[in-house]
């Protein structure tokens, strides 16, 4: 090849490794921008009336006058709604069962829609669910319940060789010629008077119990329950797997056993995180009866075994990093080897250790598959330190997973699962951040 | 306290350093008491591995006796809930293979030449950018990965699937296809006489270069014409794990590189070569043991993950026809296990729940056996290595 062209491969291979690398950033990006932007909607939105009722309602918060002086004006507002429907139902009676007949399906259907955006009707009787005790408490949610109530999703089958295409049908068309058909306009007019959306920063939602499957409230019970998990895991995980770091790196040398030992770690590092949890479930459940079914500690401990080697692994190499000269020092003073390891090298390498236990920290906050079988719970109480040993609880993966696959209405509350994707992605990266600066740190002292 | 040493041999001030036998032996007792016990909580992982293989064959035992191996590995048949049950899980193994496949292909290239990129090509203060990036890869949870490929990425495929796909094959083959156009053009002018070479090299270029760009046009052709039935299927579970597993190959094949001296570089280069000549030619052969371990820690990474596979593959326990269409749903074996039991895990003793405990051996024995396989080979690279 010409000296030109293999200097142009040259050239395009370093531009290839490049676009490898912005791939990986790009993904990254990709990845987290969605979370980011949608999750920050768990925490910062427009609340309508009803969520500062709800929140006056269920954990006495905001002013009761304020709010109440707001709720009236919004009962004006809706008023000329409910008067409409209720001179539409005498109507229905009036007119005979022709008529009727013509007009119930779509008339149910709409009332549905009207109690979904604006709550019970004034002359209900108070639901039993919460979620029909009020209306849509977001805006965002509002405008797309406002939009079926304006408008009718059909399909068009018309052409046959093709899958049906979505049209979108004017409600008022249904009800072109009754009484109703003034609704819709006073709807497209009204709907903020009604509902008086109003930018609110819901950093609660952190604290808060969450209300009936997560229609409302926060997801406290879900954060304290990782918590509860992770922390625990490492209470199992740490001082094992630190005695195993100082055995391996300061008393081992070089035996079959040793080999075998290393082997067994690498090969308890890549068991699938799926199998832990069948162990779990098998051992410490059916085996040991640690907790008569799932719970926090059986969850823990199934943990503790999937960090282990992440933890052995990271403290024997800080402790390997610790100067020769430190370990010679304290020796030469006369101090035994345990006593050199415990007081000279452990403390310089402390900070290694403590990276390694940082980062196995955000590894179990963040694992799901372990703790299917031993510990989480879909729905659940948030609970106190000492029901950890026996009760399990629900956590921020496993609801992240049953929330967005198995709950109800899955697209009703995207905002809650994107609020604790991001809680969870936020509490990983700043334990990693955390992890990431102190180990800069040791390096730039090691250097000196 | 027994004094056996005469103090005026060693005068006053050793003879406190001197112990008793008595006190020595009981120092040499706890010496080994502490050592032992010491090794005995160091085997802790040891014995933690033993117990979970212990545990996982004690209840998957109970299923090859009632139900035999020929129907698992053999049928395709998964139907655990019926009166009739049958666990022909060969299409589930299929499932997994065909997933893992798909992220090798994703991660594998990706990877290697990012970590060429790490170890040789970029200076020092970017590659200290690019590191958390990779780090962050790594430490974000897989539930959040499934979540992104279950509620961002199918639907978005179930829309414009067509469309992606042509973008995605454009991004990968467009800066493939103008290397290979240049170098068939410059390969293909070495015969030519002294003159003719420059033109020929530049129509020959032209006419390759216009036939690649058909093939790619008439390829996105097709590709836009797909339309994807449904966003939760092998492809889109096939690029998330090929993402998750992009730094566990990182990593390890970035060490093998560094692993492969200066003294090999330096030489390649005093022969004249390239950089892109010493890597491909010289590095990466020399450090493909490293390489080699780390797809195999990849291919772990992407069998044993479980929550991205149960949430985007769509989990239809069937073989795709042809095989390679990886616009269908499938299953695998861990998003089997996970989907399962919930049901299963009433009927403690049943074959469908000893079922899952012997996927999950299958799954353990892989995992293991890929293991001590990479370390092997990392192990001989060293001998070799010296």
């Amino acid at each position: 090849m010409e000296l030109q062209t293999r200097k142009m491969l040259d050239r395009s291979f370093s531009v290839i490794g490049i676009i490898a690398i912005v791939l990986m950033a790009i993904s990254l990006l990709i990845l987290l921008g969605p979370i980011f932007v949608k999750g920050m909607g768990a925490f910062v939105f427009r609340s309508t009336i009803e969520h500062r009722e709800l929140m006056l309602d269920k954990f006495g918060r905001g002013d009761r006058a304020e709010i109440e002086a707001e709720m009236s004006a919004a009962t004006q507002a809706r008023k000329p709604v409910y008067d409409i429907i209720e001179e539409f139902e005498r109507e229905l009676t009036e007119k005979g069962s022709g008529y009727r007949r013509q007009y119930r399906q779509d008339f149910k259907e709409l009332k549905v829609l009207v109690r979904e955006l604006l709550g019970p009707f004034p002359n209900q009787r108070q639901p039993v669910l919460i979620r029909d005790q009020y209306g849509q408490t977001r805006w965002d949610r509002a405008t797309v319940k406002l939009h079926h109530i304006l408008n009718v999703e059909e399909y068009d089958y018309s052409d046959p060789s093709q899958m049906g295409v979505k049209v979108l049908l004017p409600r008022v068309e249904r009800f072109r010629g009754t009484s109703l058909e003034p609704l819709f306009a006073i709807f497209e007019r009204d709907a903020k008077e009604m509902l008086r959306p109003r930018l609110t920063f819901y950093m609660r939602f952190l604290s808060d119990e969450s209300y009936d499957a997560h229609f409302f409230g926060g997801i406290w019970p879900e954060l304290l329950g990782t918590f509860y998990l992770a922390l625990g895991a490492m209470l199992f995980a740490v001082p094992l797997g630190i005695i195993a770091a100082i055995y391996l790196a300061e008393y081992a040398g070089e035996s079959r056993f040793v080999s075998i030992l290393r082997t067994c770690i690498s090969s308890l590092a890549g068991v699938p995180s799926i199998v832990f949890g069948l162990f779990g479930l098998a051992f410490f459940i059916n085996t040991m009866h640690v907790s008569p079914s799932k719970s926090v500690l059986a969850g823990s401990l199934t943990l503790a075994l999937l960090v282990l080697p992440t933890v052995i692994r990271a403290s024997e190499e800080a402790i390997h990093a610790v100067p020769i000269t430190y370990k010679e020092g304290s020796m030469s003073l006369g101090a035994s080897k345990w006593r050199t390891v415990v007081t000279v090298i452990l403390p310089a390498a402390l900070p290694g250790i403590l990276t390694s236990i940082i980062i196995s920290l955000g590894r179990a906050a963040g694992e799901t598959a372990p703790i299917i079988f031993t510990a989480a719970v879909s729905v659940g109480k948030p609970i106190a330190l000492w029901q950890t040993i026996s009760q399990p609880t629900p956590a921020l993966p496993w609801n992240i997973y049953n929330l967005a696959t198995e709950h109800e209405a899955v697209d009703e509350i995207r905002h809650v699962q994107y609020g604790m994707v991001l809680t969870l992605v936020v509490l990983v990266l700043l334990l990693n951040m955390t992890a990431i600066i102190v180990r800069a740190r040791i390096s730039k002292k090691l250097r000196g | 306290m027994q004094d056996n040493v005469k103090p005026s041999t060693y005068g006053g001030l050793s003879k406190q350093l001197l112990m008793s036998r008595g006190a020595q032996r009981y120092q040499r007792l706890g010496t080994l008491a502490g050592r032992s016990i010491l090794t005995i909580i160091a085997s802790s992982s040891l014995i933690a591995l033993l117990f979970i293989f212990y545990f996982i064959i004690r209840d998957a035992i109970p299923f090859f006796r009632i139900e035999g191996f020929k129907e698992f590995f053999t049928s395709t048949r998964w139907y655990p809930s019926r009166e009739e049950a049958e666990f022909g899980a060969l299409s589930i193994f299929v499932g997994s293979g065909l997933v893992t496949l798909g992220a090798i292909v994703v991660a594998v290239p990706l990877g290697v030449l990012a970590a060429l990129c790490l170890s040789d090509i970029l200076p020092f203060s970017l590659r200290q950018v690019a590191k958390p990036v990779i780090e962050m890869l790594a430490a974000i949870p897989s539930v959040v990965y499934g979540f992104f490929a279950l509620v961002v990425f199918a639907p978005l495929m179930q829309e414009r699937g067509g469309g992606l796909l042509s973008v995605g094959a454009w991004l990968i083959l467009a800066p493939l296809a103008v290397i290979a156009v240049v170098v068939l053009s410059d390969v293909t002018t070495t015969r030519f006489s002294q003159r003719a070479r420059v033109p020929g090299r530049i129509g020959l270029g032209i006419t390759f270069g216009g036939l690649i760009a058909f093939g790619l046009v008439q390829l996105t052709h097709f590709l836009s014409g797909l339309s994807i039935i449904s966003g939760t299927n092998a492809l889109n579970t096939s690029v998330i794990l090929g993402i998750m597993a992009l730094p566990t190959v990182v990593s390890v094949s970035e060490d093998a590189l560094n692993a492969v001296g200066r003294e090999l570089r330096e030489g390649s280069y005093a022969l004249g070569a390239t950089r892109a000549e010493t890597l491909l030619r010289v590095v990466v052969p020399a450090a493909r043991s490293g390489i080699l371990a780390a797809v195999i820690l990849g291919v772990m990474r992407a069998v044993g993950e479980t929550m991205v596979v149960w949430m985007a593959s769509g989990n239809a326990s069937k073989i795709p026809s042809p095989w390679f269409n990886y616009l269908e749903p499938i299953r695998t074996l861990t998003a089997t296990i996970a989907g399962d039991m919930g049901e299963a895990d009433h009927v403690t003793g049943s074959a469908r729940y000893h079922v899952l405990f012997a996927m999950a051996l299958s799954l353990l024995a892989f995992a293991f056996i890929s293991n001590l396989v990479s370390e092997l080979i990392v192990r001989r690279a060293r001998k070799v290595g010296g």
